[in-house]
């Protein structure tokens, strides 16, 4: 299969070569070894082998980003795309991804995010012969799916399924909507979409109501900050690329479509860039797919894509996210956490941290801890919460001296702060999300706000500490040698 | 979540669910994720709803 069109590897102008999956691979082995394995023997992703090895290492409580150097594609042959996966799984690679320490990873990682998702960086438009993405294009019937190694996730999936980031642009601003969207392999050219009512899908019912084909880019492999970026809360109309490269602190570039040229623009630094049409008001079964939640969504009719086009860098990797495990659930915390910081800010000025574990799969528990002035103020900002992301279902709420981010302090509050009929509130018919199992109307579901801090205006039991003066001037390793203090 | 029901696979027995609004005493065929044939849902052995 020649591709259409393909141009000499041009490195990209210096510096921006920071910003492409590759580099930030080689960056990761070059300073943190320790953060990523290669899987060098050859794996079958449709059959299961990817995902295996992932739970494999997560039985060992083991979370590095992985490479498989030499994955199957979809015929069975050898892949010319290593594939990249887990690489969100520790908080500390999300950190080092944005450019931060990875000991930053923990409210520090949350507060950036929030800060750099109020700024805009406008895009830069860079010729297609200066995008490495354009390296090699195919197109029509040149395009062939079967040749990528998609991953098979789970035992109940419908088929393999691309899960990355598909962007659409509003026909009314003008604006690109990038997020995550699966896509189920149907045929060389075919996917079926997946959609819940949000940005995208508004979209395309906009292109439905004129019976229009909607264009759609689905960005299977960039640099992690680009997912990143794309996980923002920002209101519909928000231009996502110019987010994106708030994210990156410095424009994100971009170059005209194969497709449909400068009407339509994608990232000029991806690795993998997929071009197609949604086909408008043509529906057909897909799933089942297991979600965030670790549990199957629900085979559904919905939407179809056309692939018109391809475009990849000629040392292209293939991206994929673990869904329903660690990789998924901490890319889907520490964007909102930083939201809802903020907004709790505004109205209670003592919140000291926002934590969403990934034991309640980064979205569904909310742990905030604030330092109480007057009684109520703990409710306040649960109810803030509540309202700011409806993806939360439980806030527990701490005094200042429980880390939110240390989910046993936050355990021991409740055991010892609360006394459930006077600290337990339930909501009822609150907007909840479609993919929560235990969620009985498609819409609503009931939330809880656990008030686990101590009473501003009646005398509380003090908790054990030791003096901290003690503390500083017992060091360990001068105690007990450094050889049992290893092993223990 | 969605109301949901459970149907056996008529060619392979396996079990797999769909959503209920979208497909339960439609026309639509379903497809099996285990062995992906399709089928209507009239041909299966056992459905739970």
């Amino acid at each position: 299969m020649a591709p259409t069109k393909s141009s000499p590897t041009r490195p990209a102008p210096e510096g921006f070569a920071a910003f492409s999956l590759r580099s930030f691979i080689e960056r990761l082995e070059r300073e943190h070894p320790d953060q990523v394995v290669h899987v060098t023997e050859p794996v079958d992703p449709a059959r299961f082998e990817v995902t295996a090895v992932l739970k494999h290492l997560e039985l060992r409580r083991k979370y590095p980003l992985v490479v498989f150097d030499r994955p199957l594609n979809l015929l069975g042959q050898p892949s010319l795309l290593p594939i990249a996966t887990n690489i969100y799984a520790t908080r500390e690679r999300c950190a080092m991804a944005l450019g931060l320490r990875p000991q930053d990873a923990m409210v520090g990682l949350s507060l950036e995010y929030a800060r750099r998702e109020e700024q805009r960086v406008a895009p830069e438009i860079v010729s297609e012969e200066d995008a490495p993405v354009k390296e090699v294009v195919r197109t029509g019937d040149q395009v062939d799916l079967r040749e990528l190694p998609i991953v098979r996730h789970h035992d109940m999936d419908a088929g393999p399924y691309i899960d990355m980031t598909s962007v659409m642009r509003d026909p009314d601003s003008g604006a690109y909507n990038a997020a995550f969207l699966r896509n189920m392999y149907k045929g060389p050219r075919k996917l079926g979409l997946h959609m819940s009512p949000r940005h995208n899908w508004q979209i395309v019912r906009k292109h439905e109501l004129k019976d229009e084909a909607t264009p759609v880019a689905i960005v299977v492999s960039h640099h992690p900050a680009f997912y990143i970026g794309s996980l923002n809360v920002a209101p519909f109309g928000v231009d996502d690329y110019a987010l994106i490269g708030a994210m990156f602190e410095r424009p994100l570039r971009l170059t005209p479509s194969t497709t449909w040229g400068e009407k339509f623009m994608i990232p000029a630094d991806a690795d993998l860039v997929l071009e197609g049409h949604v086909l408008p008001n043509v529906r057909e079964v897909e799933g089942p797919f297991g979600e965030f939640p670790g549990t199957y969504g629900p085979q559904r009719v919905r939407w179809v894509v056309e692939l018109t086009a391809s475009n990849q860098r000629s040392d292209a990797m293939y991206q994929d996210v673990f869904v329903g495990h660690p990789d998924n659930w901490m890319m889907g915390s520490f964007p909102k956490e930083g939201s809802i910081y903020n907004r709790i800010k505004g109205v209670v000025p003592s919140v000291k941290g926002v934590h969403l574990p990934t034991s309640a799969v980064g979205r569904f528990h909310c742990y905030i801890s604030i330092d109480k002035r007057v009684d109520g103020e703990s409710k306040q900002a649960a109810l803030i919460a509540l309202g700011a992301c409806d993806f939360v279902k439980h806030v527990v709420v701490v005094d200042g001296d429980i880390d939110p981010f240390r989910e046993e302090e936050v355990l021991w509050a409740i055991a010892t702060r609360v006394q459930a009929d006077e600290d337990v509130d339930i909501l009822k018919n609150v907007k909840g999300s479609t993919l929560d199992p235990s969620q009985r109307d498609d819409i609503m579901g009931a939330k809880m706000i656990i008030d686990a801090t101590r009473p501003v205006r009646r005398p509380f039991e003090a908790r054990i500490e030791i003096p901290a003066e003690a503390m500083a001037r017992v060091e360990l390793e001068r105690l007990i040698p450094r050889e049992q203090l290893g092993r223990i | 979540m969605p109301r949901i029901f459970w149907v056996t696979c008529p060619h392979c027995s396996k079990r797999f669910y769909c959503h209920y609004e979208d497909l339960r005493h439609t026309k639509w065929e379903l497809r099996c994720p285990y062995c992906e044939r399709q089928f209507p849902q009239e041909s299966s052995p056992r459905i739970e709803e």
